[in-house]
């Protein structure tokens, strides 16, 4: 056959209908997996850019206790592409007006943020300002309240160390805010050229050097890669997933593009298969007639392999069409929504997913039974005997499908997620086995009639091989949605938990024990109750059963809790958000014994029973682990590694109070006076980064609901797919139906019900699927406890036989509209 | 239900009255006219082979009799109602009761087994026990044993007499057949002929049948010629 002869079947294919499905599948395929692979790339790179700026840059380094990090780091990394800042924290005393005050100095360079904006005002008066830059030299800003607190005015000078700074304007946030509880003065920033000239830094004083990194991602890993083997114990390397409050977040806003770019996966080939199957077992008659003409099985199976690869190209070509200006406009409504500037970016390596799925799928499941046809005698392709069964469909169905996950694990790269998938499928198939048997066992007896409840069920059990393979797909594409509703109402919920309104947003810290009752007081009268009030030891961990703790634990586990003081605390009972996951919480007289966080103890590789042994000033106290629980670090309430009992071993040794607790907006000027009044204790305003928080929470929230739309479309099409794919019969059965005389509300009543019977069997299984898929990606993926989603799950089968109703009806359309005779004349 | 004692039987009361009937269909630019002042009726119990080359119109023509479309001008008028005027429901509750259908390309679903394609009528009409009805007929057609076979699994012959048991269900009192011999060959077109008089016969159920098979046509009482759309006048009386 010549190439000319075999583009040329290729075009009279296009005439086919069964092609035209085939076709209009791979396209609807790849254009599904591209959007959502492109728009989920796209929203992530914007997440991750818009919470960069809680570290005002993509990566921090940073010297605790430590000497200023070197130049040539940031040289090497400029040559890498990246930008870089300075940055010097140090806590010193400030005078200004006639008044000392404690403060925490920010000094930065020029090119501080890189990520993110300064709030500023000009003075108490003005309107709030967003700059990229910090103070000149030789100036300051500080923060609104300690200007009050000195009485000074904008333009008057104040003096830190040496140098005399004139106050420029006021900081009224940083986006870097930090929630560490060192820190605590109130804050001041300057230029870092200025540093130098106060004198105050000397050898040996507590101060932080913070080297700010941004650019590309693989610039970033690259200069990492570089960076590795100079770093020193006291050097910390973050990026905004290490952070404490808004990591968690992140990851599972991540995990859920994923779960959704995977689910994608699985309906767009899901639409392929039934469409390429359809066309696969069509083609017996072909293939017959190609036989009776002549030709050799290896020439027709040669054949279709052409013309696949044909309709393959194709289809990706089509669906990149479709996709392109579908994800360019969900950028603009993406950029809109977040009011910031989104670039169209087309990333290559988020293309493939698309481009592999459409392809494996139309092999995986068009091939093998035309390839079954080429070893199948002419005379039986013509006419199947009685009772004949297509056998192999299990064979080649399994290997479609191991295919298809193969594919999912290739995107997702996250076993547990493909396990749950598949034990969800597999979980639906077999009940709906089950179920598909019983229900036939049921309808059996069941006859028609003029009415449409008993014409729907019997229509239900003579296409009951229909039937089921359809309600199969419809419950596969309801599972897949499902999950992901399932999964985002799951999210969303535990997110409203996290940072419920009136979170505490302030600290109190340095609480002397004598001042207790006295601040607990000063609260209460300003109607502002105080949570729970925590002793709090500073100490480090040393010992591990004994052993030196920098030993025992190897140093490439950069473990972050051994590099600085850990809070260390007792407690009575357990607080509200911590479980206990192994050993037991302290019994009532209880004295020995401590309870570790869970991710420390894993990270440290220790467990119930082995003795802990830490350097409190220059007490040593060692204690076995008796219980290890989580922690909820993204509640902004006090949380600690190590918490020991009442009487314990921290008895007796120096200890401060912390305790957190709600401040309204307008009720700040409360501050002031409580710091005149007890001017030892530390305050930490977090108020602003938890409204940052909520604000990104927020932003996710609606990236999840944008993926969720765009997958419920997909599954939508896809049902419509299947649905199409019976339509030629179904149009013919109608047209018959009424040519024998049944009543046009009759066949659309019992259409309607017959294929909305279908939807809600489907939903209900679709539904349980994905409640099981979602217990075990909750359980590994997205933390959280697995709850029930009643309210989430119920409506979705009503829903999808609703649909499948309409769907119904829509394809007897034409059935109804022309006469009988011509039906019949167009159906021939 | 049959009434296998009693001969044909011819009354001069018409079944079937048409006056004038043209349909024309529209083709965008230009309207093709497909049939052209068509009259003529038909007596109860009679059986009338409709004659003509191919594309004369002969199919549209018994479309029209049968009530499956409404023509352009002209009236139907099938057992004292006047086709036109009824609603679509109303000719379709007329066909399930009054009228079978059998066609040149046999018209049955393939998803159904031939029993379920026989009840199909029975059931839409809501006939007591469907299933025993039908099974009465396949076995009068001969595929008693072929009952859950599907049409895939027959041979074309096997499938004409499913569809003839299936237009024979309701007891019609007219059955129009569109080259019911057509697809098939002489020998098992003999046999379907030979099956379609002798229900004709002991139901007393009028036929009209359009063919092309002159044996056929030959043994109808009267024969009716189409040419490009109009009816020639010729009439044989056979016995
Ligand atoms: N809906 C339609 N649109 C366009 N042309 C039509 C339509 N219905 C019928 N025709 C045309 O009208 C003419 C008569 O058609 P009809 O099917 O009645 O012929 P026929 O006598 O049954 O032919 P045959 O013996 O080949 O079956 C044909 O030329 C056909 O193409
Ligand atoms: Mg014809």
């Amino acid at each position: 056959m010549s190439a000319s002869q075999k583009l040329g079947s290729v075009k009279r294919d296009w005439r086919q209908r069964d092609v035209k499905v085939v076709l209009s599948a791979l396209i609807i395929a790849v254009a599904t997996v591209a959007i959502i692979a492109l728009f989920a790339s796209q929203l992530q790179r914007t997440l991750i850019t818009s919470a960069s700026s809680f570290l005002a840059a993509d990566r921090q380094l940073e010297a605790e206790h430590g000497k200023p990090i070197p130049a040539e780091w940031r040289e090497e990394a400029r040559n890498r592409g990246l930008q870089t800042a300075r940055m010097v924290e140090f806590s010193t005393m400030l005078s200004g007006g006639e008044r000392f005050q404690l403060v925490s100095i920010k000094a930065v360079s020029d090119e501080y943020p890189l990520r993110g904006k300064i709030e500023f005002q000009q003075d108490a008066d003005s309107d709030r300002q967003l700059l990229g830059q910090g103070p000149r030299p030789g100036e300051a800003w500080l923060n609104p309240r300690l200007v009050r607190l000195l009485e000074i005015d904008v333009g008057d000078t104040v003096e830190v160390g040496n140098l005399e700074l004139t106050v420029s304007g006021l900081l009224v946030r940083e986006p870097d805010g930090g929630f560490n509880l060192g820190g605590l003065a109130p804050r001041v920033m300057m230029h870092a050229d200025d540093v130098d000239a106060t004198g105050v830094i000397q050898e040996g004083s507590r101060v932080e050097y913070v080297n700010l990194f941004a650019g590309e991602e693989a610039a970033l890993d690259g200069f990492y890669q570089w960076l590795q083997p100079r770093l020193e114990p006291s050097h910390e390397w973050e990026s905004i997933r290490d952070g404490e409050a808004l990591s968690e977040s992140l990851q599972r806003a991540e995990r859920f593009l994923l779960l959704g770019g995977s689910i994608a996966v699985l309906l767009a080939s899901v639409a392929v298969a039934v469409a390429s199957r359809q066309f696969a077992v069509g083609q017996r008659d072909t293939v017959a007639l190609l036989k009776t003409l002549g030709l050799s099985s290896r020439r027709i199976g040669h054949m279709y392999l052409v013309r696949l690869s044909v309709w393959g190209l194709a289809g990706m070509a089509g669906g990149l069409l479709v996709a392109l200006p579908v994800y360019g406009f969900l950028n603009n409504l993406m950029a809109r929504v977040l009011e910031q500037e989104i670039p169209f970016t087309v990333d290559l390596p988020s293309l493939m997913p698309a481009l592999a799925t459409a392809v494996v799928s139309l092999f995986a499941f068009a091939y093998p039974p035309i390839r079954r046809l080429r070893h199948v005698p002419a005379m039986r392709v013509l006419r199947s005997q009685p009772g004949e069964a297509d056998s192999r469909a299990w064979s080649d169905i399994a290997i479609a499908v191991v295919a298809i996950f193969g594919l999912v694990w290739l995107y997702a790269r996250e076993v547990m997620l493909v396990v749950a998938l598949i034990g969800g499928l597999v979980a639906l198939l077999g009940t709906l086995a089950l179920l598909g048997w019983l229900l036939l066992l049921a309808l059996r007896r069941v006859t028609g009639g003029g009415n449409a409840w008993r014409l729907a069920l019997v229509g239900l059990y003579r296409h009951r091989r229909a039937s089921l393979s359809q309600i199969a797909v419809f419950a596969m594409t309801l599972m897949l949605a499902s999950t992901l509703i399932l999964v985002r109402s799951s999210l969303l919920a535990d997110w409203q938990a996290q940072l419920p309104e009136q979170t505490p947003n302030h600290f109190l810290i340095n609480i002397a024990p004598s001042t207790v009752d006295e601040v607990d007081a000063f609260w209460r009268e300003q109607g502002q109750g105080l949570d729970t009030l925590y002793p709090m030891v500073r100490g480090r961990l040393t010992e591990i059963n004994g052993q030196p703790v920098r030993q025992v634990v190897s140093k490439d586990d950069s473990v972050n809790a051994l590099n600085r003081e850990l809070n260390l605390t007792w407690m009575e009972s357990l607080p509200e958000d911590n479980r206990i996951v192994a050993g037991d919480w302290f019994g009532s007289d209880q004295t020995e014994g401590v309870s570790v966080e869970a991710e420390l103890a894993a990270e440290l590789g220790v467990d119930v029973g082995d003795v802990l042994g830490f350097t409190i000033g220059s007490e040593t106290i060692a204690e076995p682990i008796t219980s290890i629980r989580t922690v909820q670090w993204e509640s902004m309430k006090p949380n600690f590694y190590m918490a020991f009992p009442p009487g314990g071993a921290l008895e007796g040794l120096p200890a401060t109070w912390i305790t957190s607790f709600y401040l309204p907006e307008d009720r700040k000027d409360a501050l002031n006076e409580f710091t005149r009044e007890f001017p030892t204790v530390s305050l930490l305003e977090v108020d602003h980064i938890i409204e940052r928080i909520q604000a990104i929470v927020g932003q996710v929230t609606q990236a999840i609901e944008a993926i969720l739309a765009l997958i419920l479309a997909a599954s939508l099409v896809v049902m419509a797919a299947v649905v199409s794919a019976t339509l030629q019969d179904r149009q013919r059965e109608g047209a018959l139906l009424r040519t024998l005389g049944g009543r046009q509300s009759l066949l659309v009543n019992s259409t309607m019900l017959e294929f909305g019977l279908a939807g809600l069997l489907a939903g209900i299984l679709g539904v349980l699927a994905a409640e099981s898929a979602v217990w075990a990606l909750q359980y590994r993926m997205f933390g959280g406890e697995f709850r029930w989603h009643w309210q989430v799950a119920l409506p979705i089968p009503l829903i999808s036989g609703f649909v499948l109703a309409l769907l119904g009806r829509w394809q007897l359309r034409p059935v109804l509209q022309v006469s009988p005779m011509l039906l019949l004349r167009r159906l021939e | 239900m049959t009434d296998l004692s009693s001969g044909p039987r011819q009354t001069s009361e018409a079944i079937l009255t048409v006056t004038d009937l043209t349909q024309r269909v529209d083709l965008g630019r230009d309207t093709l006219t497909i049939l052209q002042g068509v009259s003529l009726e038909i007596k109860r119990g009679e059986s009338v082979a409709i004659v003509g080359r191919s594309g004369s119109g002969k199919t549209t023509l018994l479309g029209l009799l049968a009530g499956l479309d409404t023509p352009t001008e002209g009236e139907v008028v099938l057992e004292g109602k006047a086709i036109s005027r009824l609603s679509e429901d109303e000719r379709a509750a007329l066909r399930a009761r009054r009228v079978g259908f059998v066609f040149q390309s046999f018209q049955l679903l393939p998803a159904l087994t031939a029993l379920e394609n026989v009840m199909l009528p029975l059931e839409l009409a809501d006939f007591p026990d469907p299933q025993a009805r039908a099974r009465e007929l396949l076995g009068r057609v001969g595929l008693g044993d072929r009952l859950t076979h599907t049409p895939r699994q027959l041979s074309g012959g096997e499938q004409q007499r499913v569809a003839i048991a299936r237009a024979f269900a309701c007891e019609p009192v007219i059955l129009f057949a569109d080259e019911p011999t057509g697809n098939l060959d002489n020998q098992t077109g003999q046999e379907i002929q030979e099956l379609l008089m002798a229900l004709n016969r002991e139901q007393g159920t009028t036929l009209v049948m359009v063919t092309h098979d002159e044996t056929l046509a030959a043994r109808c009482q009267r024969r009716l010629t189409i040419e490009a759309g109009h009816l020639e006048a010729a009439r044989e009386e056979t016995a």
